[in-house]
């Protein structure tokens, strides 16, 4: 979810975010199914301590989610209480940090947002790895974080809105024709970064080759399908909202929110082809009252059962390559991370994003509005 | 906009012997408002002035991000959009809540009833009248089925997501801002003027015309401005119920925030303010709305 995934911003973004919480309720709990979840039963006494720890994270389904993933067992096996917030962003920790009133020891962001504001000072704590477990991957490693969930930024579309035909990519979305309907896509709000892989490789632009992002080449591309596009959202509820109400036959959307559309029944569909690999991570800002905790709970919360436990609760992936081994084959069907659908995706390069967006944006918006 | 009656000096003679109680009883104006005077600067203009302040001293004093204003195409065609908006807005509520305000005064059993109605959704939160829109104005929502049902349309119309959904909700969202201050205005013009209107064979038209419409200005004006002055900063609705280009000062500027540019999100909110104050200060001189600022200080 990272910065630019919060639904729970100041101001509007709460407000929107409120919204999703809404439009969501009826379908919450989709995929709490009471299978055989793996338990954690011991920790190692370094991660065990008192007091407590204030997570900021996004509330609903993925609070749930992680209560029964990770908060609950850490509680019982560390010793330290966990008090969950919703409504994790960047621009909190900055005001935090800045005025000196750290309200939270560790937030749920991205690397994205967590680089692009430790660029400007010193706003996180550095991560100590010497108690990360080594299930752990090296590419989710970084100074100031560590990736705690794999998600995806995909294709979805109505099952019923073109006679059968399957959208398979991205030149698929852009074709109006064969997929007749409007579309959604994500916009520059709530801190996000433009679909612009999306749109390079609509333009037929492999996936390898992405990087470094030919920015005029995809608001060439974006012109094709501007007409289209009803809406360019900029928080999860949106899309599935557009979805449900048939407002659009085609979106982007984050994968963990069409569970819930499934779940109600709606006739919708994940094509995960050409979908973009992001990442959610744990940032500590700096200065929180309680970082050894937090830097207990980050070692904790990537172990394999932790984190197997949050992929069986919401269908977000798991950062620990031992994890596969507590999750049953037909729950692998859905999550980012199973390898028959991670080969499907894009590596999200957040470093890219973080060196070029302060140019990248103005210039999105003004093709935008012109 | 309405009026506040101001507690005059106390009279009451208490001879030279006690000037310290008299010097006291004289500022007891400035004590009833001391409390909420003194929680506005510390919790409410102070906060505003520190972060107005970003838009000229971060990183360094600097005066560039407001040049930087000058070649944004972007700040230039929000601006834009939130001006045509807000315009656009602020006639629709007048059209529609004139009337409105006449019935209000007229009625006499009703008008509870009536009052009831225009503040009931006033009671409601924005988002959720934001998005009791969003189900009407739908590809398949009331208004679309309605329209197809009684076979004035074959297909449904794009209303959800186009400026025209905007200001469809923004109009619902701000018209008690328009009624309340013209039913005020209203309810003080004397009746017996009427009276001697029609006695003197003037036509209900001519009354309007030349009586209650000119008696009424102060209140046109005052809903006029409210009413303006709140669209200019409307950006919940924008972003569920508009199109894509729909992009308001407000959206910019929070979505400024996100970007982590925060000097120049200070420097759009400084445009902002200035806007809404340059506008409250040129509408004083207009003849109506002088009226309205007197009648205030009355």
């Amino acid at each position: 979810m990272g910065k630019n995934r919060s639904h729970l911003h100041l101001g509007r973004r709460t407000a929107l975010g409120l919204v999703g919480a809404g439009l969501a309720a009826p379908f919450i709990r989709p995929s709490l199914a009471q299978q055989a979840w793996p338990e954690q039963t011991s920790i190692p006494d370094i991660l065990k301590g008192s007091g407590e720890i204030r997570i900021a994270g996004y509330g609903g389904t993925m609070q749930e989610a992680q209560t029964k993933g990770y908060y609950e067992s850490f509680e019982k096996l560390s010793g330290i209480k966990v008090r969950p917030f919703p409504g994790a962003n960047a621009p909190k920790v900055k005001a935090m940090v800045e005025t000196g009133n750290v309200e939270w020891d560790l937030a749920q962001l991205s690397r994205g947002s967590i680089m692009n504001l430790q660029k400007t000072g010193d706003y996180f704590e550095k991560i100590d790895y010497s108690i990360v477990d080594d299930g752990v991957g090296k590419e989710y490693r970084f100074e100031y974080g560590l990736e705690m969930l794999l998600w995806a930024q995909v294709l979805a579309y109505r099952t019923d809105a073109f006679k059968g035909a399957v959208p398979t990519g991205w030149a698929d979305f852009w074709d109006t024709k064969k997929f007749p309907g409007d579309r959604a896509m994500f916009g520059t709000g709530g801190g996000g970064w433009p679909e612009m892989e999306i749109a390079l490789m609509a333009a037929g632009v492999p996936a390898d080759k992405l990087y470094p992002l030919d920015v005029d080449k995809a608001l060439a591309s974006y012109s094709k399908i501007k007409k289209d596009v009803v809406k360019w959202w900029e928080t999860g509820a949106v899309p599935i909202q557009l979805l449900t109400d048939r407002e659009v036959t085609m979106t982007t959307v984050w994968n963990g929110r069409m569970a819930a559309l499934q779940a109600a029944g709606v006739p919708a569909a994940i094509s995960w082809n050409q979908g973009l690999l992001k990442r959610d991570a744990w940032g500590i800002p700096k200065g929180a009252k309680n970082k050894v905790n937090a830097m207990k709970f980050v070692a904790f919360s990537t172990m394999a059962i932790p984190q197997a436990r949050v992929a069986l609760g919401i269908p977000y992936g798991s950062v620990n390559i031992k994890s596969d081994e507590y999750i049953p084959a037909a729950r692998q069907e859905v999550l980012p991370s199973a390898p028959a659908i991670k080969k499907q995706l894009v590596n999200y390069n957040y470093d890219w994003w973080i060196a070029n967006r302060e140019a990248v944006i103005p210039k999105f918006n003004k093709w935008l509005l012109s | 906009m309405s009026e506040i009656a101001q507690p005059s000096p106390i009279a009451v003679p208490l001879g030279a012997v006690r000037p310290l109680l008299l010097n006291w009883r004289r500022h007891v104006p400035l004590l009833l408002v001391a409390p909420l005077l003194i929680y506005m600067l510390v919790l409410y203009a102070l906060p505003v002035l520190a972060m107005l302040l970003r838009s000229l001293n971060d990183p360094t004093w600097t005066l560039s991000h407001y040049t930087a204003l000058f070649e944004d195409v972007v700040f230039a065609k929000t601006f834009w959009i939130t001006i045509n908006t807000s315009v656009t807005v602020t006639l629709g509520c007048l059209v529609l809540g004139y009337p409105v305000a006449m019935g209000l005064v007229r009625a006499k059993a009703m008008a509870p009833l009536i009052l009831i109605v225009i503040l009931l959704p006033f009671w409601t939160s924005v988002l959720v009248r934001s998005y009791a829109w969003m189900v009407l104005l739908g590809r398949h929502g009331l208004v679309n089925e309605g329209l197809i049902a009684i076979g004035m349309i074959d297909r449904p119309l794009r209303i959800l997501n186009t400026p025209l959904a905007t200001q469809i909700a923004m109009i619902h969202i701000l018209l008690p801002y328009m009624i309340l201050p013209i039913a005020n205005a209203l309810r003080q013009i004397d009746p017996s003027l009427i009276r001697a209107a029609s006695g003197l064979g003037a036509t209900p038209f001519m009354t309007f015309r030349q009586i209650i419409l000119p008696l009424s200005m102060s209140g046109v004006a005052a809903g006029t401005l409210l009413t303006f002055v709140l669209a200019l900063g409307f950006y919940i609705t924008p972003a569920m119920v508009g199109g894509p280009r729909d992009i308001t000062l407000s959206m910019l500027i929070a979505q400024e925030v996100d970007q982590l540019n925060w000097p120049y999100a200070a420097t759009l909110s400084a445009v902002l303010l200035a806007t809404a104050l340059a506008i409250l200060a040129a509408a004083r001189h207009l003849p109506g709305v002088g009226n309205a600022f007197r009648m205030s200080m009355r």
